[in-house]
């Protein structure tokens, strides 16, 4: 038995690097989509693909070279001998496959492939200085006052900022879809609640147009409130949005 | 039979490379598949009813869901202003996704699947982020807003089994969508055109919208084969949309929810409209011309202007499909949408219009998406349907409508300067039938005019969006449908010297395989020891 597995070495060796193939391509995506509960799978990036494929190739070498008689076997398996149909069966495999394969790899990379469009942007860019020092008028009010700013703002929210940021705050408005450049997730741990109050005035009084170059303000559908909400409404939407998304904005670090 | 084995492999080998080239194309092709949400079936354990769970019910209310649905569950809450449809009224029965008859209650778990999963195409969010008890709790609260809940018996439910689609079946399907005369609202093409539908929608100017079929994505509810048969047999309550319980058996049910499913298409969205080569003469110009089939379509969705006053956050219009077609001298788009009827007024006309850089940028940076702005202009190609002076004020656009055809250029929303008549190149053809427009526009690759109109290149990706107005929506001037930037890229041709590659790399990996095998037979390895 050992010894008529190690004459098809060679193949096992194959077979192992198309199944780790298999499994980056197909199991791996299906794999990280369940462990990171997502509701879409998550591909293997193309260059992490290509190393792990090295890798695989490699270790396959290594292995059959972990002894003189496996090296024996795996290089034997391609001479002709008076072994089973299977084995010249699979032999005509690796003759024809090896310079079709070679030949894939050259066609791949020799047609003229669709550029993808490259989009950076920097999401969190340096708040003007104009609006370091706003402060929210409703910040010093008593308890009562504050909640009733919480809700008209809540109101607020509902009305004009749900249709793309969703009435959870989440990111999931009916329009969401439609701009490339999805709203903002509020409820992520990484937007509102990283930044101070004073952001999210600018934000939204400024919107996309008021963008610096490096933040793409032309994919921006966030638009400039400026024109239609007044100062203290917008102060109260924050409030609002806050506790919809159930986070609290960053306080200001106090300077000795 | 070894010369055929040698046949048998080679043939082998070689679909298996094509088969690899074609998947690749296809992986490349798909992207974000997952837009739209899938409804969740499962319902856990109930939560006893309780005075104290509807009390913790009514907190979870006021805290969630009253700023669209009202204080007192009339569906009029002050976020509904912007709104369409309208939140649902709890204290009428009009609930629509139910597992039980036409015009009874839902069961608790019918309300606990939509608090879950919400309803898409709607403000109705997924409530799979609050706690089962919450969501007990609060469907609890909402049911007393209607009395019903109280006094009536609960409903019986209608049991959804499975019955596995058939050509046969969906032939049948077909069929009993006309007996049952489901078309007079849907459509005959199930684009939810039909001719009840369209006076209701106008006429009356009632909010009821028959489904479009095709776009799968849209169902109320869901669009597994299940939720289909279930919509089919229960009806939405208070909607045109009936029951067919009663008025059909269980098999012929199954039959017309087989046969809606395979209307329903997702929307194949993508990034970049792929340009192919056009080889005949001509570039198609015609709506309907047969060549447009070898064009790759991609849909992209749309929503309402909510950039600047006066925005429009009821658009009717939600997606526009698109595909192009180049040769050496120009380059045709063909612009299709789904709209259940080409009527309009004199100042609300149904049009499209696509929009470009005034040159294809050379960095990152791109003009504003919206018209433009003040430091970098858009180019617009306009397509408006025809509209001719009558007595009536609704006139519909004719069926093959050559359509207002104009170039633009803008610097914002308040900068729109129409092209002089001699800079005018596009030309354009529109055609709606049965409930859909398709528009050709079409324009030189190249123009005199450098500074205002776009000049196409091979190769390079090119920024393009897209707005279109529903004349019946009321759409006009900055209330519209639209879409942020995408890009148009215009494919370059596979080169004949990419086989004089392939030819070479396989004799090349042929000539060293042989040499291997050759010298291996010359020294065969040996053990050592030996």
């Amino acid at each position: 038995m050992a010894n008529r597995r190690s004459t098809f070495l060679l193949i096992w060796v194959i077979t192992a690097v198309g199944c780790l193939y298999v499994f980056l391509k197909y199991a791996s995506p299906k794999i990280f989509q369940m462990l990171m509960a997502k509701d879409h799978p998550m591909p293997t990036p193309s260059t992490l693909m290509m190393w792990y494929m090295i890798m695989g190739v490699l270790a396959g070498l290594v292995y059959a070279t972990t002894s003189n008689q496996k090296f024996v076997d795996f290089l034997s398996f391609l001479l002709p001998d008076r072994g089973p149909v299977i084995k010249s069966f699979l032999r005509k495999i690796i003759f024809v496959g090896f310079p079709a394969l070679v030949g894939w790899f050259v066609y791949t990379w020799a047609i003229p492939g669709a550029a993808s469009p490259v989009e950076l942007r920097i999401q969190h860019p340096t708040l003007p200085q104009d609006f370091e020092k706003l402060e929210n008028p409703f910040r010093q009010a008593d308890a009562d006052v504050q909640r009733r700013c919480i809700e008209e703002g809540k109101v607020l929210f509902q009305t004009y900022c749900r249709p793309c940021h969703g009435s959870k705050a989440d990111g999931n408005g009916p329009f969401a879809n439609s701009f490339r450049l999805r709203p903002i997730n509020f409820q992520d741990p990484g937007t509102i609640a990283t930044v101070v109050d004073n952001y999210l005035f600018w934000r939204i009084k400024d919107g996309g147009p008021g963008l610096p170059a490096e933040s793409t303000p032309w994919d921006s559908a966030m638009p400039s409130w400026k024109d239609d909400l007044k100062d203290d409404e917008i102060w109260k939407i924050i409030m609002g949005e806050y506790d919809t998304a159930g986070v609290m904005p960053r306080q200001r670090e106090k300077l000795e | 039979m070894r010369k055929a084995l040698n046949k048998v492999l080679i043939s082998f080998v070689f679909v298996g490379i094509c088969g690899g080239t074609f998947w690749k194309h296809d992986e490349v092709l798909a992207q974000s598949s997952n837009l739209f949400r899938t409804y969740k079936r499962d319902v856990p354990q109930k939560l006893a009813k309780t005075p104290e769970s509807v009390s913790e019910g009514k907190k979870v209310y006021e805290k969630r869901c009253w700023y669209c649905h009202g204080i007192e569950g009339k569906g009029d809450g002050p976020a509904s202003v912007t709104m369409f449809p309208k939140p649902r009224n709890f204290t009428r029965n009009e609930y629509k996704v139910r597992s039980t008859a036409f015009g009874s209650l839902p069961t608790d778990e019918d309300l606990f699947r939509i608090i879950t999963s919400g309803i898409e195409g709607t403000a109705m969010p997924f409530w799979n982020t609050i706690s089962e008890t919450e969501r007990w709790q609060v469907l609890y609260y909402v049911s007393t807003f209607n009395d019903q809940f109280k006094y009536d018996q609960p409903a019986k439910v209608v049991a959804v089994g499975s019955v596995p689609s058939t050509p046969e079946s969906i032939k049948r399907g077909q069929e009993l969508f006309r007996e049952m005369k489901c078309f007079e609202c849907h459509g005959e093409d199930a684009r939810g055109n039909g001719p009840l539908t369209v006076a209701l929608q106008t006429e009356w100017d009632m909010p009821y919208r028959a489904r479009d079929l095709t776009k799968g994505w849209s169902f109320k509810g869901g669009n597994t084969i299940e939720d289909i048969y279930r919509t089919v047999s229960t009806g939405f309550n208070e909607t045109p949309m009936g029951s067919y319980l009663e008025k059909l058996s269980d098999e012929d049910r199954w039959h017309v929810a087989h046969y809606v499913k395979s209307l329903a298409k997702d929307m194949a969205s993508d990034v970049v409209v792929k340009v192919k080569l056009f080889e005949g003469e001509q570039l198609p110009m015609e709506p309907l011309d047969e060549h447009w089939s070898m064009a790759t379509a991609i849909e992209i969705p749309l929503a309402g202007q909510i950039l600047v006053s006066p925005r429009l956050w009821t658009p009717y219009i939600d997606a526009i499909m698109v595909r192009a077609l180049y040769n050496n001298d120009e380059i045709a788009f063909l612009l299709e949408w789904d709209d259940s009827t080409n009527r309009q007024e004199e100042i609300f006309r149904d049009a499209v219009s696509l929009q470009f850089p005034n040159k294809i940028p050379e960095s990152l940076k791109k003009p504003y998406f919206a018209m433009g702005d003040s430091s970098s202009s858009v180019n617009l190609w306009s397509w408006k349907a025809h509209w001719r002076e009558g007595f009536g004020a609704v006139m519909e656009a004719s069926e093959t409508d050559p359509g207002v055809v104009s170039e633009l250029n803008a610097k914002g929303f308040k900068n729109i300067t129409v092209q002089p008549p001699e800079s005018q190149n596009v030309t354009g053809k529109g055609i709606y039938q049965n409930g859909r427009w398709k528009i050709v526009l079409k324009r030189a690759l190249n123009t005199e005019d450098v500074k205002g109109d776009i000049q196409f290149e091979v190769g390079k990706l090119i920024p393009v969006a897209f707005a279109i107005w529903d004349g019946s929506n009321n759409d006009v001037g900055g209330q519209k449908s639209v879409s942020s930037w995408y890009y148009v890229s215009l494919e370059k041709p596979v080169p004949k010297t990419v086989y004089a590659y392939v030819l070479v790399a396989i004799i090349m990996g042929a000539s060293v395989e042989m040499w291997f095998i050759a010298r291996l037979r010359r020294f065969p390895p040996e053990l050592e020891e030996k």
